[in-house]
């Protein structure tokens, strides 16, 4: 009878955000046992149980079960269900932990998602919101995902450890995606950034511009690194600034690069100047990885691919990256799906490093949880 | 004899002869053709309004537009699966005559009895499955799903059965297949013109459910049981002739219409239990979309199932290959039905069945199915005994690899398996590729697990012959090139770096490493014997990985000698050799092209979070190189290392190189110019050997497609292993058993560290380049539009081509000419003409061809400069769309075509068109036991989450043909996706504010909507309802139809709630209530609630009282009566049973398939039973009794009597008395006399009477008369009148007119004259 989808079993917390979200477009029950089971703290951390209360909020009808250590989940997926809403992230991971896992599940929703995300807007560790809305947003495009309400908006900054920024993010739903030919990334034509600077001195971000322009002007002229202060009640509730970069070819491939300065109370004092070199050299090496999506979108790309109709679609990657590598391989126990990956060498010389190809045949997914009248 | 009778000629007046020479002559009186008359009236063909000139053009836009369907990309294989053709109609019809003259139509062989599909080669590029449908609705539904043509056979004798509208309407439902009518009995007709009415009739009728045009065809009458020769022909050229329209659900689900089934369960679980389920396996050619393996399927009649495995076949029932010749001839006329035995062979996997019929079927069959021989014969002759085929067929599955025959092979791709190992110590998986044979010998290692070293010598002894260890140099090879690549790559950088002093700490380190890897690593119980030629073969790979390691660490020039030295003393580390050797070649030769890797990105997948404590020890500059160690340490697990370095045999290793060095001959060759180099000897290398190699380069570019070939499968390998990769946790509990007595305990196979490690998906840049340093900068300069651009794309190289285009100009402003480059061939300015003289004249020289194509250039891009300026506004948004469609479906078609069936399959899974085979387990032995070929097996699979249930909305609509209302609550059976089942729906309609409001019955004609719980189905999807499917009825059988609209796990379905109260206080506009709640918190929860009392007064729940419990102030617009009743309306919300009961048809015995009952409706029980419903008495109808009414009498005060005008006073009039007697009048009493006069009287009167009336009756007919007559007069006399007066008139004009005429002359004479 249905109802009996297979139930697939993992270990450990790793890709437990993939998981879910791959459990949920499929519908396929999910069991992740031994989680951190054998550490001094063991169960699900509270960054782990934020992101599953925000799949439960966007998901009606989905079954959680945790047990007494937190050491197995259990997840049945419910329908996507979208709509207006809040949701408190936890401050010991960046808004882009929750933000990435969002992308892949807006488009599918009932209604259209409109979510308030609170906490941690740009840290060390995840994708950082800026880089995530300058990236993520024009690669959804691409599929289709199109519209006036399909906007990240940064109401405050937050940086960790103790957070206090704020996010907007909307997006509208479609019922099937397009499949898309992206195999030219074209020749890079300008570089723009943000140096956002939260409860320091205002003259942090000019700093980091002037070294990172130093060192990108070598390459480029148009470069444009918008300085970011936010004050009072936007700046959130600790201290810190970064930057983050982004190149854009003449075909619409965006390639980002950010860096972000230690937190309050942990760590040696980062030197603006230094970060903005460190920042600009981060984005030459993605420069130099390459490929039409960058490192932190592939998964996203490749995710949109395969949830295309049943078509070929192809895209140039850079170096395929661990999360993405493991990313593949649920996509093929979640929906079968094999890419088919092919190494492509630059012809010239001076073109970075080497590039994969990777081609698959949709799957045919449509939007199960959209109304039609 | 006579000449006289001879008939006249008669010209001809129609047709194109008499066109012709109406034509001419109309030309030769010079009228000619509608060309000619705008030639000679021009005028009359101009625009005569723009506004009808802009109404037709509109009509003629709309009537374009309304053409236009949305395109669709399409997907349809190059080799299409055959054509479904299901023959359906009433019994008795003739369906299966009609299936058997189609089927000696198409291949001259007669089958007796036909069961299941019957698969055809119908033409060159068509297949027919021929497939009948009986009258059985679940066989109808389920046969209308996967149809592409419908042959509906109609008997004309009888006329249209309720079975084809039913059959229709499911059609209807599930997407419209194309449809051919067949009218047949037709012989039973005696009266010719009957049969012209009734196939008029029935053709109108068949027009009006299909289209109007849709074809019909008849059969007109029987020769020996079989219809006419010619009529059946031209009905399959119609079916090998037609085209389908792709239907949404077919085109979006794999389907498979099984042709084949067979049991696989072990028959000692059947004896064990025989009612456990099977394991069943399915045949047929797939269709719709592509299906993958492990897929979700349903059986409609059975029930869901994942597909255990799927295996493509070779066609059993091939088109002909390729060949120009018009018709097929008679060995490629196949035909396919298994079920029907035809040619008593069946096929499986590894067997062949050939059906005897008993033992003394022989002599029989012979003369009797003559045709039948014949294909055995050809089967046996062509196809015979596949397996046979397939052990003679051999497969390389690398270059230089020997081919692998069948022995090699136990499983039916060649393909490797995967084989789950688990290492000892860390107990991490490893997913090992075993190619069969590897596997042979695992089993003979494990048979024979005492003595170790006695494997080992077979091992070895089996090197010499066997093509396992070709597999195994092949690998090597690749490693090898893949090692090339990346030290190439590495040498480009580290030309830089000089990171020699870490060299110390590095070889420990990768001992480390290794560690974390290998020692933690495991072999898994049953294969822990492994074969000793595999260990090898991983010892020397742990060496060359050691080398690596060193070799990465002093990649300077030093570094080079010391590899040279190696390089000559060693003989089996022939990788590292290589590898280490690249690098002084790519500095030699920096012009060297093409350097193919795997990317050090792609394989720091299992080490991500290993390479970090690597990181720590190995201070390398270059982390690419790092990486690739680490690749390196990958692909040597992945090949199931042992750690066990004692077991080393030199003798195995020299083997190995020698068969290496004949096998290969690139690495031969390689070898060979190696010497050329300098060699020094390595000491740190613990064996010696020689091994020479030299780059060289051109040979280098001709390999460079072979290293892409090879790098490809590599880094897909590293991220999907090397074959599917099983359900980790289900087989864990074999993984563990260790020869079935000791379990092994060791840590999880996964590592630790790794599954529980950071979940980011930023990737982070271990060791950055120094972005300050010349070399590295340029890596990326092209990057950038300031690089260099590419030929095609480049500004300046274009604007010169442009140039040498466009180069004469004047530039108006200025006044100078321009004069574009003489371009390279010189002579731009003579004409064409002059040209192509030139070409003519001189010899077709190199020059000239160059020159020719540089024109020929020139002229495509003037062309498509002006296609781009001209037909840029013709293209419609329309033409772009199917353009993009096309380019859509062209690349879907050309991206795979290349590759192999078995590499496609697993990127694109099986596409439509293979015959495949399905295993399925958990089938319920129902199934298998009550097997009846004659209901068809569809396997339909399911999309994402298909599998699942939730509450499903439709929009439904009771067919108009049906004869009942549904009532909410009755169960219904449903059909919708491929699947039937039973469940409870709940209609609804919504209301004007989005309220679902239930409804207890379907409106009559009416959409509704209905809501229940079900199987998740795409929306869109159209389904249809039947109460039944056991038995038949006269009645037309299909409830409701309609569409899905919505899916969700929770329904907002309400029904109105009234609660009423009763007022026990009233004040003026407030009033205390009572009865309506139960405690204060409900009252609570309606504060503010609108209420109305019976009689109409609104009103609003105020506040909860103290007491009574559940009691409320309300305030009302008017004040209340203690008799009025009070209620609220609420909207409370309905919960959906969760009751879904798939249809399991098929596993009803057999006969009585067409009777699955479900859950009844509570009605049916109650007819049955005999139940009646017990009413509720205050529901029951009562006479109704009215008591007589009393009326006061009308009181007038007497104040008010006063004030009354005297009419309207209550007038006290007494009653007379009664008359005294004294004053009553006495009787009068007549003499007879007087009688007799009075008798006469009366008698005259009444004569007297009747003449009056006589009288007056002629006198009004007179005067009618008069009245007539004078009438007449009048008219005439008016007559006269009016034309006297006419007269007088124009008289009087006249004049009046001659006056006028005469004043205006007179005036203007007195004009004049003034």
């Amino acid at each position: 009878a249905a109802g009996e989808a297979q139930c697939l079993s993992y270990t450990g917390c790793n890709f437990l955000r993939q998981r879910l979200v791959l459990a949920t477009l499929s519908g396929r029950p999910l069991k992740i046992r031994k989680i951190r089971a054998k550490e001094e703290d063991p169960g699900l951390r509270d960054f782990e149980a934020s992101f599953i209360r925000l799949i439960d909020k966007v998901t009606n009808g989905s079954r959680i079960e945790i047990n007494q250590t937190g050491t197995t989940l259990y997840y049945q997926p419910g329908l996507l269900y979208g709509g207006s809403l809040e949701h408190d992230c936890s401050p010991s991971r960046g808004i882009g932990y929750y933000l990435e896992s969002l992308l892949c599940l807006a488009p599918f929703m009932k209604h259209p998602l409109k979510i308030v995300l609170r906490g941690v807007t740009n840290d060390q560790v995840d994708p950082s919101v800026d880089v995530l809305k300058a990236t993520a947003l024009p690669l959804l495009k691409k599929f289709g995902i199109d519209g006036e309400s399909l906007e990240i908006k940064i109401n405050r900054r937050g940086m960790p450890p103790k957070g206090g920024g704020e996010i907007l993010f909307s997006c509208p739903v479609r019922k099937v995606l397009q499949p898309v030919q992206f195999t030219d990334p074209g020749k890079i034509k300008r570089i723009r950034g943000t140096a956002y600077s939260v409860r320091v001195s205002p003259q942090m971000a000019n700093r980091m511009v002037e070294s990172a322009r130093g060192i990108l002007n070598k390459f480029l002229p148009d470069i444009y690194i918008y300085t970011d202060h936010m004050k009072g009640v936007n700046s959130g509730k600790s201290p810190g600034f970064g930057m983050c970069l982004t190149a854009e070819t003449i075909n619409g491939t965006i390639l980002s690069a950010e860096l972000a300065s230690n937190p309050q109370g942990q760590g040696a004092a980062v030197l603006p100047e230094e970060l903005g070199q460190n920042c600009a050299k981060l984005l030459l090496e993605e420069v130099y990885r390459g490929g039409c999506v960058d490192s932190t979108n592939q998964s996203l790309a490749l995710l949109l691919m395969t949830l295309g109709q049943r078509d070929v679609s192809k895209v140039l990657l850079g170096p395929l990256s661990p999360y993405t590598i493991e990313f593949l391989r649920h996509l093929r126990s979640f929906f079968q799906i094999m890419f088919k990956i092919e190494t492509k060498t630059t012809e010239e010389e001076h073109m970075g490093g080497e590039k994969v190809l990777m081609t698959c045949v949709g799957i045919g997914f449509c939007n199960l949880s959209k109304t039609i009248r | 004899m006579e000449e006289k009778e001879k008939k006249k000629h008669r010209a001809k007046h129609s047709g194109p002869k008499a066109e012709k020479k109406r034509k001419r002559y109309l030309n030769d009186l010079g009228i000619g053709d509608e060309e000619n008359a705008r030639k000679r009236n021009p005028k009359a063909f101009t625009v005569q309004s723009a506004v009808r000139m802009a109404r037709t053009f509109h009509r003629t836009q709309d009537l374009k537009t309304k053409k236009h369907h949305i395109p669709v990309v399409d997907r349809t294989p190059l080799e299409p699966p055959p054509v479904v053709v299901v023959v359906v109609g009433p019994p008795k019809v003739g369906k299966s005559t009609v299936i058997k003259c189609l089927i000696k139509n198409f291949t001259r062989q007669k089958l007796v009895e036909i069961r299941g599909p019957v698969t055809i080669v119908s033409g060159k590029k068509r297949r027919l499955t021929i497939i009948e449908c009986g009258c059985d609705i679940n066989t109808m539904i389920d046969l209308a799903k996967v149809a592409d043509l419908v042959l509906m056979l109609i008997d004309a004798s009888f006329g249209f059965e309720m079975e084809t509208f039913e059959f229709l309407n499911i059609c209807q439902v599930h997407g419209f297949p194309k449809i051919m009518g067949v009218l047949t009995h037709l012989d039973t007709f005696k009266n010719n013109k009957q049969l012209k009415k009734t196939k008029k009739k029935l053709k109108h009728r068949f027009w009006t459910e299909v289209y109007p045009g849709a074809k019909l065809f008849y059969l007109s009458g029987m020769v020996h049981g079989e219809y006419q020769k010619q009529e059946i022909h031209n009905l399959g050229r119609f079916i090998s002739v037609m085209k389908f329209r792709p239907l949404t659900w077919q085109t979006s689900h794999p389907y498979v219409l099984a042709d084949r089934m067979e049991e696989l369960t072990n028959p000692e679980d059947v004896r064990i239990n025989p009612k456990c389920d099977r394991k069943i396996s399915l045949y047929g050619y797939l269709r719709g979309a592509h299906l993958k393996n492990k897929s979700q399927i349903h059986m409609p009649g059975v029930g869901d199932f994942t597909v255990s495995d799927v295996s493509f076949l070779p066609d059993p029932c091939a088109l002909p290959e390729q060949q120009k010749k018009r018709s097929l001839n008679e060995k490629e006329k196949l035909v396919y039905a298994p079920l029907s035995g035809v040619g008593g062979i069946v096929y499986d996997k590894d067997a062949v069945y050939i059906d005897l019929g008993g033992s003394h079927a022989h002599e029989k069959e012979e003369e009797e199915a003559r045709p039948n021989q014949e294909l055995v014969q050809s089967l046996i002759s062509t196809h015979s005994a596949i397996d046979v085929k397939m052990a003679s067929s051999k497969v390389s599955l690398f270059m230089d690899s020997t081919p692998l025959g069948s022995e090699d092979v136990g499983q039916e791709f060649v393909m490797p398996k995967e084989e789950r190992q688990v290492d000892l110590k860390s107990g991490r998986v490893r997913r090992k590729a075993v190619f069969e044979d590897d596997e042979k010998e695992n089993d003979d290692a494990a048979s024979d697990e005492e003595d170790d070293q006695e494997d080992e010598e077979e091992a070895v002894s089996e090197h010499g012959s066997d093509g396992d260890d070709e597999n195994d140099a092949e690998e090597e090879s690749e490693r090898m090139l893949l090692w090339e690549g990346m030290a190439g790559r590495r040498a480009k950088r580290l030309k830089t770096e000089v990171p020699q002093e870490e060299a110390v700490n590095e070889l420990p380190a990768f001992a480390d490493s290794d560690d974390d890897l290998e020692v933690s690593s495991e072999e898994e119980g049953e294969t822990a014997p492994e074969d000793s030629e595999m260990e090898e073969d991983e010892e020397e790979e742990e060496e060359e990985g050691d080398v690596q390691r060193t070799c990465e660490d002093e990649s300077s020039v030093s570094e080079f000698e010391a590899a040279n030295k190696r390089a000559e003393s060693k003989q089996c580390d022939m990788d590292s050799e290589h590898t280490e050797t690249k690098p002084q070649i790519s500095v030699h030769s920096p012009k060297r092209k093409a350097v193919l890797t795997t990317d050090s990105g792609n394989c720091t997948a299992e080490e991500a979070s290993e390479s970090e404590d690597e990181n720590s020890s190995l201070e390398e500059g270059d982390d690419e190189g790092e990486s690739h160690g680490e690749l390196e340490a990958d692909e040597t697990n992945r090949n199931g290392f042992q750690q066990s370095k004692a077991k080393k045999a030199d003798s195995v290793r020299h083997t190995k190189v020698k068969t290496l060095d004949t096998e290969d001959d690139d690495v031969e060759n390689l070898l060979r110019e190696e010497e050329e180099y300098e060699e020094k000897i390595d000491l740190s290398a613990d064996t010696t050997g020689a091994l020479k190699w030299k780059e060289d380069l051109t040979q280098k570019a001709a390999e460079a497609f072979l290293r892409q070939q090879r790098s490809t499968p590599n880094l897909r390998k590293l991220v999907y292993g090397t074959a599917v990769e099983d359900e980790d946790q289900e087989s864990e509990g074999a993984d563990d058993e260790l020869g079935g007595l000791f379990r092994v305990s060791r840590p999880d196979q996964a590592s630790k560290q790794k599954a529980n490690a950071l979940d980011c998906s930023k990737f982070l840049v271990e060791k950055p380049q120094d972005w300050d340093l010349e070399e590295v900068m340029s890596s990326i300069r092209d990057c950038f539009v300031t690089g260099k651009w590419e030929d095609d794309k480049d500004a300046a190289k274009l604007l010169e081509e442009d140039e040498e285009l466009y180069g004469d100009f004047e530039d108006l402003e200025t006044g100078v000419v321009h004069k574009g480059k003489a371009a390279a061939g010189g002579e731009q300015s003579g004409s064409e003409e002059e040209e192509e003289e030139d070409e003519k004249m001189s010899k077709p020289e190199p020059e000239e061809e160059e020159k020719k194509k540089e024109r020929m250039d020139k002229k495509r891009k003037l062309k498509e400069m002006f296609d781009a300026e001209y037909d840029e506004g013709d293209a419609t948004y329309f033409d772009d769309l199917k353009e993009e469609m096309h380019k859509q479906a062209q690349l879907n078609r050309a991206e795979f075509e290349d590759q192999d069936d078995e590499t496609r399959v697993q990127y694109e899974g099986f596409r439509p068109g293979m015959y495949v085979r399905i295993e399925i387990e958990n089938v319920p032995c129902e199934f298998v036991l009550n097997f009846d070929p004659h209901y068809p097996i569809i396997l339909g699979g399911l999309g994402n989450s298909e599998g699942n249930v939730g509450y499903v909305q439709l929009r439904l609509k009771k067919h108009r043909w049906y004869k009942k209302i549904l009532k909410t609550r009755d169960p219904l059976i449903l059909s919708l996706g491929w699947r039937r089942f039973q469940t409870i729906p709940m209609f609804y309609i919504e209301d004007h504010n989005g309220r679902q409001r239930l409804l207890k019955y379907t409106p009559q004609h009416m959409h509704c909507g209905a809501a229940f719980w079900g199987p998740i189905t795409p929306q869109g999807t159209g389904f249809l309802a039947v109460q039944s499917v056991s038995g038949t009825t006269p009645d037309f059988r299909i409830a409701a139809t309609g569409v899905v609209l919505d899916l969700d796990k929770s329904i907002t379905i309400v029904k109105k709630l009234k609660l009423t109260g009763f007022p026990f206080k009233i004040f003026k506009n407030t009033c205390f209530i009572k009865g309506m709640f139960n405690s204060q918190l409900e009252v609570a929860k309606f504060e503010g609630a609108a209420i109305r009392s019976v009689s109409g007064i609104r009103g609003q729940i105020k506040k909860a009282l103290r007491a009574p419990v559940g009691a409320f102030r309300a305030t009302f617009e008017d004040k209340l009566l203690m008799s009025d009743i009070v209620f609220v309306r609420t909207w409370y919300p309905v919960s959906i049973p969760m009751f879904y009961n798939p249809v399991t048809s098929l596993l009803k015995p057999a006969g009585e398939k067409g009777s699955w009952s479900g859950m009844k409706t509570t009605g049916q029980l109650r007819y049955e039973r005999g139940i009646k419903l017990k009413q509720n008495k205050d529901s029951l109808y009562k006479p109704i009794v009215r008591e007589k009414r009393h009326f006061n009498k009308l009181h007038i005060p007497k104040a008010l009597q006063k004030a009354l005008p005297f009419k309207n006073k209550p007038k006290n009039l007494e009653k007379k008395g009664k008359t005294p007697k004294d004053q009553w009048r006495p009787a009068v009493i007549r003499e007879p006399h007087e009688k007799k006069i009075s008798a006469l009287l009366s008698a005259l009167s009444t004569v007297n009477n009747y003449k009056i009336k006589k009288a007056k009756v002629k006198h009004r007919e007179q005067l009618k008369e008069y009245l007539k007559v004078k009438q007449k007069e009048d008219e005439q006399k008016f007559k006269r009148q009016k034309e006297a007066k006419k007269k007088v008139y124009r008289i009087l004009g006249q004049r009046e007119k001659k006056r006028q005429k005469s004043s205006l002359k007179g005036s203007s004479k007195g004009e004049k004259n003034m």
